[in-house]
């Protein structure tokens, strides 16, 4: 039961703010994701969470009360680190064991408590092995059972899942999706994955240079990005951001491209629309004609990729649909589903 | 491999006579130098275990017949090497279980904390012993003189960890500076005071390294030579300056020399073998990715 309250936080490594005034109050039992690019200060911004930083300026609080000043190991938070940081030296078992031992619990009630939370994840067989003998896909386990087996205040989770391969990935999401709806704690999982986002979060944070961009439901953001970074960023693939400039019904685009459609307002903006609210038409009636530039087979459907000047577009078309490169195209937007760009700031434009 | 490989795919991998003639120079300094390492150590073996007579004779070089009666004379009056051992291993001890806590603190502070002047302390603390011994060997004479700590090993034991503390504290800093910086973060996250951290975590982890450094640590000591022959009189004195009593007015005594010899050198064949499995395989493997 804990509310996270972040207040005029700020964090300078030197000369480089890392983290801009940034205002967030994690509800209790939240799952929120911090969302962004290398280098955005989403990691820093848990590390402030968990003690492992001082923010520069600014408040930490839990409950409405400030922690600034409590070290690490008072907070009662527990953490999954993107290289899991397990204990070499201790098997499976000791490094599970390790929270509550330094919480002065008895052996017996540890081992119980240790056996339960491995059960958890499936580690009931490796309880006795050592870290390096363990694959990649435990060791992450591993951490993560270390990490549930007492029931902390708040969970931070810095990219548990990076060092996975792709199908790892699917199903440890899966099973942090289910522990953290079981345990019901407050948990911050910071990625740069927009999947493992979307997945995951009751609401995400999409941060960019420090800053949250927009904070909202996984849904609102893919829907109703609040500027073009947050546009491109999420989806996959990205949503296509064209820039355009408006001129009457038509719109210039790079090459010397012409692109059909009306602009809410005269001058340089950017067009965005996603893959899926565009389709194939006619030569005649599409918004616009190109090449095809490569044509995928994704199995439960096919991506068409054409070039706007130096920009590439992707089109979902049906799974049945066969193209070859530099086929002429036509291609047409849906009116109700695109999005409008300030060109210069990014900012949204709404009609 | 040849074994399996068709007879003609092998012909175009013989070895060009200047290919060979690489590998049999590369043979031959292999073995003098092995030589020039082994040989006065297999001499002074060989010797610990002759009679006086057996020592001048070419002819019993490598056939003798074995005597342990220069190993009996050394322990007698008035070589009594007992003693000498005795103080060998409480001063070599003895600065080794003191250096080794010390040096781990010290290396833990340079290796995590930022401190002013850090860098500049750090290469004090090593430049230190660019410093000869020579040069201050009679500041510390005067010193324990002074203090009437003379020809005591609690002195030899102070002079030792001067001289064995930075080496120790740079070589264990190496190993810290390897423990990576996620493991001590999640003991501190899984409620670890930095006292349990580097207790718990950071020692048993770095403790390849700590090893390392307390057994040369302790090699260093126990071979130690100038301090021990300046501050060591009667009660204080190590088995190197045990050794130099062998040379007598009677000539050099070669076979005791080298049963001494032997003394010195077996604790620290020993330790050698002991230690060496501690360097299989890298402790840290598997704690992060």
């Amino acid at each position: 039961m804990t509310i996270i309250s972040l207040s005029h936080i700020d964090k300078s490594f030197g000369p480089v703010r890392i983290v801009k005034d940034l205002n967030l109050t994690i509800e209790d039992q939240e799952f929120l994701v911090f969302l962004g690019p290398s280098g955005c200060g989403k990691t820093t911004t848990m590390r402030m969470v968990a003690g492992l930083e001082q923010p520069t300026m600014g408040e930490v609080a839990f409950d409405g009360k400030r922690i600034n000043e409590v070290p690490t190991q008072r907070r009662d938070v527990a953490m999954v680190f993107q290289n899991y940081g397990l204990y070499p030296h201790m098997s499976v078992a000791q490094n599970i064991a390790y929270p509550l031992k330094l919480r002065g619990v008895a052996q017996g009630e540890r081992d119980k408590l240790v056996a339960q939370a491995a059960e958890r994840v499936e580690l009931g067989p490796f309880l006795k092995r050592m870290p390096r003998e363990l694959s990649g896909g435990q060791r992450q386990r591993v951490a993560l059972a270390r990490s549930i087996v007492r029931t902390p205040r708040v969970f931070l989770m810095d990219e548990p899942l990076s060092n996975l391969d792709a199908k790892l990935r699917v199903v440890a999401r899966a099973q942090i999706k289910h522990l953290a709806e079981d345990l019901k704690v407050t948990t911050i999982y910071v990625t740069h994955d927009q999947v493992e986002a979307m997945t995951l979060a009751h609401r995400v944070a999409v941060m960019q240079d420090g800053v949250i961009r927009q904070l909202g439901a996984p849904e609102d953001i893919y829907n109703d990005p609040a500027d073009s970074f947050v546009a491109g960023f999420i989806g996959s693939p990205a949503m296509n951001l064209l820039p355009v400039h408006a001129q009457g019904a038509v719109l210039q685009a790079e090459g010397g491209m012409q692109i059909r459609l009306p602009a809410p307002r005269p001058g340089a903006l950017t067009l965005g629309a996603r893959a899926e609210d565009m389709r194939l038409a006619n030569l005649d009636d599409a918004h616009f004609q190109a090449d095809v530039f490569t044509f995928e087979l994704l199995g439960d459907c096919t991506m068409a990729t054409v070039m706007v000047g130096h920009t590439l577009v992707a089109i979902k078309a049906q799974k049945d649909l066969r193209l070859r490169s530099g086929e002429r195209i036509g291609v047409c937007f849906d009116p109700r589903r695109l999005y409008w760009f300030d060109q210069s700031t990014g900012a949204r434009i709404r009609d | 491999m040849t074994a399996i490989a068709h007879p003609d795919a092998t012909a175009g991998y013989q070895a060009s006579a200047r290919e060979q003639a690489t590998h049999w120079v590369r043979q031959l300094v292999v073995i003098v130098l092995i030589s020039a390492i082994l040989l006065p150590i297999a001499w002074i073996f060989l010797t610990a275990f002759k009679t006086p007579r057996d020592v001048y004779s070419i002819s019993s070089a490598l056939w003798f017949t074995p005597t342990f009666e220069n190993m009996q004379t050394v322990f007698r009056d008035p070589w009594n090497l007992g003693s000498k051992i005795v103080n060998s291993l409480a001063v070599a001890g003895g600065t080794v279980l003191l250096a080794m806590p010390m040096a781990t603190m010290a290396a833990y502070a340079f290796s995590r904390f930022d401190f002013r002047f850090k860098q500049a302390i750090f290469l004090i603390v090593i430049a230190s012993q660019f410093i000869p011994a020579a040069v201050v060997v009679l500041p510390y004479f005067l010193m324990f003189k002074e203090a009437g700590m003379l020809d005591t090993r609690t002195a030899l034991v102070l002079v030792n960890l001067s001289i064995v503390l930075p080496y120790a504290v740079w070589m264990i800093k190496g190993f810290i500076d390897a423990v990576p910086m996620e493991i001590e973060e999640s003991a501190m996250v899984d409620g670890a005071p930095r006292s349990r951290v580097i207790w718990e975590i950071v020692v048993p982890t770095a403790l390849p390294g700590i090893i390392t450094a307390a057994v040369f640590s302790f090699t260093l000591t126990w071979n130690e030579f100038l301090f021990a022959l300046i501050i060591g009189k009667q009660h204080a004195l190590t088995l190197p300056i045990g050794l130099i009593g062998f040379r007598t007015e009677r000539g050099d005594l070669w076979e005791l020399m080298a049963a001494g010899g032997v003394l010195i050198t077996a604790p620290m064949f020993l330790i050698s073998l002991l230690v060496q499995k501690q360097f299989v395989g890298s402790l840290t493997a598997g704690s992060v990715r």
